[in-house]
């Protein structure tokens, strides 16, 4: 029974939408949040209470508390108030056993006097041997969602980095006054709203702004003109999550229901900010103030007014301001009937609302408030107490809407270190010194007339535009003066509990603190609400301090009766409100490269596997041992994919000076047509990357790192010549050549049919490099190395040559059986020949000495100030480092694992690779042990999680164990 | 990750795109003479200021350029010069 025709709805009555809700089907409309959707279907107990199992039901309708905090999709702790519903959701209580209206722990709300302020530090520690089972215990009574260890977060999560002049938070009319404003001066403003519309405050009353416009029509016009702006940005749905110093905003935002994302995490760098997010509600203190039935002013005008569902039949009100007096009088004319409207205050009402009460003969006290409610699952009946709590009387409803006052929303203003002093005339904390470029305005500057709310906007607005050089100080001044003239902060109720003793009377909805612990936290010697909140933990909930952090303040205030002590604000920390760690996590992009080939490798049967930032085809064949590439290599020709492999140019006057700066070798000792081999240190002496380095010609060099550091290598130059001046400048062609590998007996004859040049041994030897064209058009830089062991060819060629280039070696090596050979099948290879892969036969403590590379360090090169040679001069014959050893498995089928550690008493090493050796029919590794154990005939064991708590024995032998002269890749 | 830096190039960017390179410690010492002691005391320590602190940062999601900028340590944002402004 929705109320549908009323202009200021939300939703849209005439688009079903249905939710399933332990295992029954609820009709909701579309717009309907999953709480207004069962609330319509009548409703009333969501959920029951973190400690106590209380019953629980709609409060504020925006999140503030963990009432209505359901499971919803297998997902916990999603605040139903918050979330729009979607046809087929599923939604389940939390927190019970059985369902929310039939809890069979519901007789913990009797066992109160059980659980003091701070039970669970104070109790339950002694004797130590009786925690494990109060542990299980209380785990299974209290706590609120549960999550299954195997859930898995469906859903599409993006993330947005917008800059913006101006960032306002708060799409109230407060908040659109001021985007509004600033972008009057022609600069970027990005608008903030938590609710998925703008409006605010206005958005669901129907008092007259002014003569011709009502709040609500006068709410739409602001949001109509905001959307309009070509410079306004305006992010709906997008609650405010966190703010920093430098004005960096963070928000996240739901995404629309056929968008492309379904929440986004949003970061927003601004030069200034403008916060207005406007006031919730203070909840009054009474007994039994959460019980179903009971709520905001706000979010029972809203749940009319915005959703169309009537809160109730019969109400009571009780109070502490205006906007309650005109809700009351709202939802009369709605058709509600108004039992009695209870008003904290004893003057101070407008006029014409007390008009309005009087002509609808609405019952008015003035100076009552309610006192407890009766009902155990739902409200049936209240008592209302005159405030000194002499007289009392009782009235019957369904509902109790109760509020004693608003709270800024001042979450915003603490994360930005701006300083909150208690106003005693508005009973708010204001700020008194707010961080640069930051500006407040609306109602949580205490403004609650309409004209004076947009007023305050227009200023904040203009004053931040004024930030960013806008030459607006005119305007400002009008401005000024204008909101001078409107009516100012009103004065706040004071009132904080009704006169109860404050058992049932809860300060913190989520973690069922009461005002009775508050005291005892109090009389326990806890001062100060920070230390209050921790020991009580009140307000530590999933509503981040919405509902106590106002009262808690306050109460303490009172409770200890200091003279001169006013309240002290609670700090709020990010997220201000629940944010799913999905969101935060952003989008899923597995971001990798694919080299040239990699279309022509997947055709060829390539089975990738990602190794670093790349994709690289690992294997060729089923066996994972890559017995045939292998044995290919050794005997015929193969052709691998290397393109991975960083290249660099380096030219400039200075050239040489960089090289010598970040090589240990003596770079001023090459000469043309050859290649160097050396390796970079860091200044620890370890090795960090090795290499081939070419001399094209005077000041220009052609360099190789390995795969993993080719995005480094600029910066690591710079860094290193950074205070020298030198002229000289480095390119990165990782991405723009390509590289073929091509290893074998027969490499020659392949590669000698379709190039221009002569590439016998005698024409270009081993550690030879040469410039020619592949059947005259593909220009190829070669070097002859020789990682795999065999006569090998590496060819450099244009990335966007690289297709043609496989395909014509290919077709050459036809008539000799070439084919691909994968990561796999290579490593197996250069293994064989103990050529170190850094990273795999090092680790970050893997000095140059270590490694036996102490060949490649060029000692007398002392003026050249070269990274990492002071500390090698430290390191030489420091006992105490891993080295690499050569061995070889007693059992010559049996390979332990990379990885496996080396142990006798104690971890000795451990071995870098190991793999069972086609060509030698041996298993044979290499490891990095300790020095004592690094001669050649120890005998090691080596521990592996796979041989069941025997260990392996491994023999340390000479390297290289595949052809030790190395005449083979030299043929 | 509040903190923004104006890139010599590129000019004010996010923090993000930059990688920290340590506080500004001068040119390389010469190897002559050099005890393990001073090298230790260049290459690994630090003066961990308190205030404003000159230091090298890299583009790296940029134009690559190694510079210098003053930040003050305890608010975390770039300032112009050596002193304490804000």
């Amino acid at each position: 029974m929705r109320l549908e025709r009323l202009p200021t709805l939300r939703v849209n009555p005439s688009e079903q939408c249905t939710v399933n809700y332990h295992g029954k089907s609820y009709q909701g409309v579309a717009g309907d949040t999953v709480a207004t959707a069962l609330y319509a279907n009548g409703v009333r107990v969501f959920g029951r209470s973190l400690k106590y199992h209380r019953p629980r039901g709609l409060y504020s309708l925006d999140g503030e508390c963990s009432n209505t905090c359901m499971a919803v999709d297998g997902i916990p702790n999603v605040r139903a108030e918050n979330t729009l519903a979607k046809n087929g959701m599923r939604v389940a209580a939390q927190n019970v056993i059985g369902s929310a209206d039939f809890d069979w722990m519901g007789f913990m709300d009797k066992a109160d006097w059980l659980m003091p302020a701070g039970f669970y530090y104070r109790t339950l520690h002694k004797p130590a041997r009786l925690w494990p089972l109060a542990l299980r215990q209380v785990r299974k009574a209290a706590g609120l969602g549960k999550i299954s260890p195997d859930f898995k977060m469906k859903g599409r999560f993006s993330e947005i980095y917008p800059t913006a002049d101006v960032c306002v938070i708060g799409g109230g009319p407060a908040g659109m006054s001021a985007a509004l404003a600033a972008a009057e001066s022609n600069l970027r403003v990005i608008l903030l709203e938590a609710r998925p519309w703008l409006g605010g405050c206005f958005d669901y009353r129907v008092s007259a702004f002014d003569a011709e416009k009502k709040l609500f029509e006068r709410g739409r016009e602001l949001a109509a003109r905001v959307e309009a702006a070509a410079n306004i940005r305006v992010f709906k749905h997008a609650p405010n999550v966190g703010i920093y110093n430098n004005n960096l905003v963070t928000a996240f935002q739901i995404g629309p229901p056929d968008g492309a994302y379904d929440e986004r995490y949003i970061e927003i760098r601004a030069t200034s900010v403008v916060v207005a997010t406007g006031c919730i509600e203070r909840p009054l203190l009474f007994e039994n103030n959460e019980r179903p039935g009971v709520m905001q002013v706000g979010c029972a005008h809203r749940l009319a007014r915005t959703y169309g569902v009537m809160p109730g039949r019969r109400a009571v009100f009780s109070i502490g301001h205006d906007m309650g007096l005109e809700a009351a009088i709202d939802l009369c004319d709605l058709g509600m009937e108004i039992a009695c409207v209870a008003d904290i205050r004893d003057d101070g009402q407008a006029p014409d609302l007390l008009m309005a009460l009087a002509e609808r003969r609405i019952p008015f006290l003035k100076g009552w408030v309610a006192a407890r409610t009766h009902g155990a699952k739902q409200v049936k009946k209240v008592t209302l107490r005159s405030i000194e709590g002499s007289v009392k009387r009782q009235f019957e409803c369904d509902l109790l809407v109760a509020s004693a006052g608003f709270t800024p929303l001042t979450g915003a203003l603490t994360m930005a270190q701006a300083r909150l002093r208690y106003d005693a005339h508005t009973g708010y904390f204001m700020p008194t010194q707010l961080p640069a470029k930051m500006h407040v305005a609306g109602t949580m500057t205490g403004r609650n007339h309409p004209l004076s709310i947009e007023a305050s906007g227009r200023l904040a607005g203009l004053r931040a535009a004024a930030d960013c050089g806008a030459d607006n100080a005119d305007a400002v001044t009008v401005a000024d003066t204008h909101l001078g003239r409107l009516p100012g902060p009103e004065r706040g109720t004071k009132l904080v509990t009704a006169p109860v003793k404050g058992r049932k009377s809860f300060i913190c909805f989520d973690e069922d603190t009461t005002v009775k612990n508050i005291k005892q936290a109090i009389d326990m010697g806890f001062d100060v609400p920070e230390l209050i909140k921790r020991f009580t933990s009140a307000g530590t909930g999933p509503g981040q301090g919405g509902i106590p952090g106002h009262n808690l303040p306050l109460f303490t205030a009172r409770y200890q009766a200091l003279s001169g002590a006013t309240p002290l604000p609670t700090v709020a920390r990010a997220p201000l409100v629940p944010t799913l760690v999905a969101t935060y996590a952003g989008a899923h992009h597995d971001m990798c490269k694919r080299t040239p080939l990699d279309e022509l490798q997947k055709r060829d049967g390539g089975v990738f596997r990602r190794i670093g930032v790349w994709q690289r085809a690992r294997y060729f064949s089923e066996d994972l041992s890559c017995r045939e590439e292998v044995l290919n290599v050794r005997n015929n020709v193969g052709m691998l994919d290397g393109s991975t492999l960083g290249k660099f140019r380096l030219h400039g006057p200075d050239a040489l000076k960089a090289l010598q700066r970040v090589y240990v070798g003596n770079m001023a000792k090459m000469s043309p047509g050859k290649i160097k081999y050396s390796a970079m240190c860091n200044e620890d002496g370890c090795v960090i990357d090795d290499g081939v380095v070419v001399k094209l010609s005077e000041n220009e060099y052609y360099f190789t790192t390995s795969t993993a550091r080719a995005g480094e290598t600029a910066e690591w130059f710079r860094y290193h010549t950074r205070y020298d001046g030198w002229d000289y400048h480095i390119v990165n062609l990782t991405d723009g050549l390509g590289v073929v590998n091509i290893s074998g007996p027969n490499a020659r004859k392949v590669l000698q049919k379709v190039v221009d040049a002569d590439i016998s041994n005698e024409a270009f030897p081993f550690g030879g490099y040469r410039e020619f064209t592949v059947q005259g058009a593909i220009p190829v830089r070669a070097m002859r190395l020789g990682f795999v062991g065999e006569l090998s060819y590496e060819l450099h060629a244009p990335a966007a040559c690289m297709v043609s280039l496989w395909e014509i070696l290919t077709e050459a090596g036809k008539e000799f059986g070439i084919r691909n050979f994968g990561v796999e099948a290579q490593n197996v290879l250069r293994m064989e020949k103990c050529h170190i892969i850094l990273g795999v036969e090092s680790e970050q403590r893997t000095n140059l000495l270590d490694l036996g590379l102490g060949f490649l360090w060029d000692r007398h090169k002392t003026d050249t100030k070269t990274v990492g040679t002071v500390a090698l001069r430290q390191a030489e014959g420091d006992p105490n480092h891993f080295r690499l050893v050569g061995i070889e498995m007693e059992n010559p089928e049996r390979a332990p694992r990379d990885g496996s550690i080396i142990v006798d008493r104690r971890i000795r090493g451990y071995v870098c690779t190991a793999r069972r050796s086609f060509s030698l029919n041996r298993a044979v590794g290499m490891a990095l042990v300790e020095a004592e154990s690094a001669g050649v005939g120890t005998r090691l064991e080596i521990f592996e999680d796979e041989c069941d708590g025997r260990r392996l024995a491994a023999r340390v032998v000479p390297m290289p164990f595949y052809d030790p002269p190395g005449n083979r890749m030299r043929m | 990750m509040a903190l923004t830096i104006s890139c010599p190039v590129c000019g004010k960017r996010n923090g993000y795109e930059f990688r920290y390179g340590g506080e500004d410690k001068g040119p390389r010492p010469d190897e002559k003479g050099l005890t393990p002691r001073t090298w230790c005391d260049y290459a690994h320590m630090n003066a961990c200021v308190a205030g404003v602190q000159k230091e090298w940062w890299c583009h790296k999601n940029g134009c690559g350029v190694w510079f210098t900028i003053h930040r003050n340590t305890l608010t975390n944002l770039e300032v112009d010069g050596p002193e304490v402004t804000s």
